[in-house]
């Protein structure tokens, strides 16, 4: 098996966490924060912390608005973001595909 | 790197991805209130003796209309609460879902206004709303916790039922006294108990 396919893999979205907001996030055109945060069972300071990344390396992208005087933080996938994922997950499938005999 | 290690994460993105995309605000509230609705608008039909066909299907589409109001109130209200946007991704899906076969159901109820055997049309409504309303339930159950989909199959089966009692010329309205009853029974009954059954299964945070 080539051992480039490994070092291929997008760091960023390598990380466990970052990896699970940005699969949440792939199959919906957006989620809440509150939404995030029960589906991937994160803490807030923990999720905040991935959004932030990958809002700096432009894979997300947050909005806020006010539901009933309350704040809504809404994220979503950029076209960077769908483009990195999706280049992620070719590259898992070509290594799954290379281990195999 | 263990290349197995690759087939376990593509297998946990799956798992997210299939996650993000279900509706996950609690259903027990919702079904109770479905089921008393229903079981009060047999009642009242009943009571009331509302028993031409207009005023029968005029109870059900009211009743329908309460249960689906106040449904929509009830999440509305869960999704303030959980400061998560009511008309989200997962309901929109479920929205679309529902709509064809609610909207076979009012086609067809509506062209049996035409006259004829009342007690035939109301129990080929009844017949029709169970096997809409099943397929509406089970195309949604796709963006839903699993049992919802068999909540589906249940009115498909009463609706199956039904079919088989009509055709081995079984009186319905003799059967049960009242259509208005057999509705309640179906409708407010099965919401009901699976809304009870709920209240007590249903996880506090069903996406975990």
């Amino acid at each position: 098996m080539n051992p480039d396919l490994f070092l291929q893999l997008d760091r960023v979205i390598h990380e466990k966490g970052r990896l699970a907001i940005m699969s949440a996030l792939a199959a919906t055109p957006e989620l809440s924060f509150t939404e995030l945060k029960n589906a991937l069972e994160m803490t807030d300071g923990n999720l905040t912390t991935h959004i932030r990344i990958l809002q700096e390396e432009g894979f997300i992208s947050v909005a806020k608005s006010y539901q009933n005087n309350r704040s809504l933080t809404t994220c979503s996938l950029t076209k960077a973001g769908r483009k990195a994922f999706a280049d992620y997950i070719d590259l898992l499938e070509k290594i799954v595909r290379q281990s195999k005999p | 790197m263990n290349p197995k290690w690759a087939e376990e994460n593509l297998q946990t993105i799956r798992t997210l991805m299939e996650r993000s995309a279900l509706y996950r605000r609690a259903l027990a509230p919702v079904m109770i209130i479905c089921g008393i609705a229903g079981l009060a608008g047999g009642v009242i039909g009943r009571l009331c003796k509302l028993n031409s066909y207009p005023a029968f299907v005029a109870v059900w589409v009211s009743t329908a209309i309460f249960a689906l109001s106040c449904s929509i109130l009830l999440m509305r209200r869960q999704a303030l609460k959980d400061s998560e946007p009511f008309w989200s991704a997962p309901t929109r899906r479920i929205a679309q879902a529902l709509t064809p076969p609610f909207l076979v159901g009012a086609v067809i109820t509506g062209v049996m206004f035409d006259g004829g055997d009342v007690a035939l049309a109301e129990i080929i409504a009844i017949l029709v709303w169970c096997l809409t309303y099943g397929c509406g339930i089970h195309a949604a159950g796709f963006f839903m916790p699993r049992g919802i989909r068999w909540f589906g199959w249940v009115f498909l089966s009463a609706g199956f039922a039904l079919i088989a009692l009509l055709c081995a010329d079984v009186d319905l309205l003799q059967l049960f006294g009242s259509l208005h009853l057999l509705m309640a029974l179906i409708f407010g009954g099965l919401h009901l108990a699976y809304g009870i059954y709920l209240y007590f299964t249903e996880k506090k945070n069903p996406a975990a």
